[in-house]
């Protein structure tokens, strides 16, 4: 009898305090941050906290350095590596987004479409940094137009990783062209059953756009009001014929994955003589395949024709987000630790950042031999990738989504359930498609 | 004689019981065994060669490393951890005694209804309770404090519900008469003769909310962004996120994660004999 009764007062308890706490969270909502003014570049009168969000490590050591230099522009950081998009994503619903943020080059335009980003050029250094910059870089910041909504921060210029003492090994010279490239592969493969000249990761769309890139395959362009997608291109069809011949022949891997622990195996096991990779990745080898010391050179990718043209996989921007009330201060800091050599060379001694800034070819780091790399002078090829890259390429507004399509085909083909043209289609399909959902106008080809 | 025989159990089924017991205890010290293996070897090393054997033994360079990584905040987040974790189980199981020992030893309107909605607060999971707990810290300014980890992490209805078993199981209610006809009051009663009574079991709570603590990741998550109020899971996670762009912190993750279960074991170790009679005595009644 008395249970009964406890049991009710018990119940009733426990939905007034939870009416109690929804009460509290609907209090502390953040309310909707009312019209947002034009952008200004006024400094602020007396000290200005900013927020940066970022994903590199050691980036508190180089913030604090600007902190120590700069007592009325105190920056805070705030790492957000392990869901670096979500974050930003839920913090800008919220309308308590960071006055800085990290973003990666292929998020740019889709977060633009959110509405994330506050023109800068407000503030006459934002435009004047232009010159400071590696050429593509900016026009991924800029959209190409005259607003300048991040600063470049770091970037992924392409090369080609060979282990020379195994092309040494089968009388092989290192491949100039793509063409070579895969006659070395069969030649490779020929010599030694296990051996294979690279892998192809079927997971890694990003990659494959990098590939893509090199060729001019660009897949956007945004002209008269709309969009024009041209995912499926003559010139991404080149890409993937060609590695889908090389998958066909079964000259190189699909079942690793891009630094995983069995790559690094298999790669120790002397399996794979080439890495198709970026300036990020001298590390990976240096720190994970400390025998191999010695063995790796860097040389350009192969070209498709015969002018040098190369590719970006990776890298990110310094981006001005919405409700930014402290331009001014945040143009003098995002400048600062994008361009200046004592912040670039600690960001790529912590965080193994290559450079957006053309000065960061200048650093001692980035200027010197790697003893890795047998004393070359390994940057100076990055350097020159970087020149090489496309600046027109584009990354569209749906870019997530596309790149998980392409993924999903990628790995049918891979696994012999399809064809890399097909993926072409598929993404091409997907890319018109998430567009018209979410309304934005666009079209298929130029 | 005839109960000898009923006790004494076959030799197959005595054999097997041990072999059971055997393959449990291989698999739940493989992983363990598997990271201190990892811990002593260089990042070279992690994917090169066979996990569960020895290579280079480079313990004391990874140690090193890893409390000197990022000037030392390591050190600082491990140190941050002890704070949390003894802290907050000190204060916990001061709460939890004091609530369990006066719901057993008063007679008052309502102590079943408040006994059982403390009961109730057992079901409710902590990870639950970490969002509305941040839209209340955030609402009172203490998010992103050390008040903001230490302040759930004190109150345990569990510990409550134990103290109380344990108290009715331990302390005579004769002792606590006796105590108050001397002329104590209720206070001098519970420190000075409840208490001591009360220890082995007290160590029992002390232990749960100590390991609940430690290994708790999804309220500091929620709660801190300053770096430098981290426990050790959450810097450990914070680090594993970035070894993308530098591979060497996947060792400094390994050895630190391997420096993060020695304090538990110390804890476990130092306090195994208090336990098991805490345990026992609960388990009388």
């Amino acid at each position: 009898m008395s249970t009964t009764v406890t049991r009710v007062r018990i119940a009733g308890a426990v939905v007034a305090a939870a009416a109690g706490l929804a009460g509290l969270a609907a209090c502390s909502s953040p309310a909707p941050s009312g019209g947002a003014s034009a952008p200004s570049c006024e400094p602020a009168k007396g000290t200005v906290t900013l927020q940066y969000w970022n994903t590199v490590p050691g980036m508190d050591q180089v913030v604090a350095l600007w902190n120590k230099k700069n007592p009325n522009i105190q920056v805070q950081t705030k790492n957000i590596s392990n869901d670096q998009y979500g974050t930003i994503g839920n913090a800008l619903k919220a309308g308590k987004a960071p006055e800085l943020a990290q973003v990666g080059y292929d998020e740019l335009p889709y977060l633009r479409t959110q509405d994330a980003f506050v023109d800068a050029s407000a503030c006459s250094a934002a435009p004047a940094a232009k010159s400071k910059f590696v050429p593509w870089t900016w026009s991924q910041t800029s959209f190409g137009g005259t607003g300048v909504f991040a600063f470049p921060q770091d970037t992924g210029p392409m090369a080609l990783f060979v282990r020379s003492d195994i092309f040494k090994e089968h009388g092989l010279e290192i491949p100039k062209t793509w063409d070579e490239y895969a006659t070395d592969a069969q030649k490779l493969h020929d010599a030694d059953p296990n051996l294979s000249i690279t892998f192809f990761d079927p997971n890694n769309a990003e990659w494959f756009n990098g590939l893509l890139w090199q060729n001019s395959a660009t897949m956007y362009a945004y002209a008269g009001d709309k969009w024009h997608v041209t995912v499926e291109s003559d010139h991404s069809k080149q890409v993937a014929g060609y590695w889908q011949k090389l998958i066909d022949a079964k000259l190189v891997r699909t079942d690793l994955a891009n630094g995983s622990t069995p790559m690094y195996a298999a790669y120790q096991k002397n399996q794979i003589a080439t890495y198709v990779g970026a300036a990020w990745g001298y590390s990976m080898f240096r720190d994970n395949l400390p025998d191999q010391a010695g063995k790796w050179t860097i040389v350009p990718m192969p070209t498709w024709g015969s002018s040098a043209a190369s590719g970006d996989w990776g890298g990110s921007t310094v981006a001005f987000m919405k409700g930014n009330t402290h331009l001014y201060e945040s143009v003098a800091f995002n400048s600062w630790l994008n361009t200046d050599p004592e912040a670039l060379a600690l960001e790529n001694k912590l965080g193994g950042l290559y450079p957006a800034a053309l000065a960061g070819s200048a650093l001692p780091a980035l200027s010197q031999g790697v003893p890795y790399y047998n004393n070359e002078k390994i940057f100076d090829v990055f350097a020159e990738s970087s020149k090489n890259i496309d600046t027109s390429f584009t990354w569209g507004p749906t870019q997530k989504t596309v790149n998980l399509a392409l993924q999903d085909a990628m790995a049918k083909a891979a696994a012999g359930g399809g064809t890399l043209t097909d993926a072409l289609s598929s993404a091409q399909a997907t890319a018109l498609k998430s567009m018209a959902d979410q309304a934005i106008p666009a079209v298929a080809g130029d | 004689m005839s109960t000898q025989t009923a006790i004494r159990e076959s030799r197959v089924s005595r054999t097997a019981a041990m072999a059971l017991m055997l393959v449990l205890a291989v698999y739940f010290l493989l992983p363990i065994y598997f990271l201190l293996v990892a811990a002593t070897k260089p990042q070279g090393d992690l994917a090169s060669t066979f996990g569960l054997a020895f290579s280079h033994f480079d313990l004391a360079k990874n140690l090193g490393t890893l409390f000197g990584r990022s000037d030392g905040v390591f050190g600082r987040w491990a140190l941050n951890s002890v704070i949390y974790a003894v802290l907050g189980a000190a204060v916990g199981t001061l709460i939890s005694a004091l609530c369990g020992y006066a719901l057993a030893t008063f007679t008052f309107r309502g102590r079943e209804f408040l006994f059982n909605v403390i009961l109730g607060g057992v079901l409710v999971p902590t990870t639950a309770l970490a969002l509305p707990l941040f839209l209340l810290f955030s609402a009172t300014g203490i998010v992103n404090t050390y008040l903001a980890v230490f302040l759930p992490s004190i109150v345990s209805p569990f510990g409550v519900y134990l103290a109380r078993i344990f108290t009715v199981a331990a302390v005579p209610r004769e002792i606590v008469e006796s105590a108050r006809l001397d002329g104590a009051g209720e206070f001098r009663t519970f420190f000075s003769v409840a208490f001591k009574l009360l220890t082995p079991s007290l160590v029992t709570i002390f232990l749960f909310q100590f390991v609940g603590i430690w290994n708790n990741f999804f309220l500091p998550m929620v709660m801190l962004q300053k770096e430098s109020l981290f426990p050790i899971t959450l810097g450990l996670y914070e680090w594993n996120g970035q070894t993308a762009r530098v591979s060497l912190l996947q060792e400094s993750v390994i050895t630190g994660a391997l420096v993060s279960i020695v304090p538990v074991i110390i804890v476990f170790v130092l306090l195994q004999r208090f336990w098991r009679t805490g345990l026992a005595s609960g388990a009388l009644k």
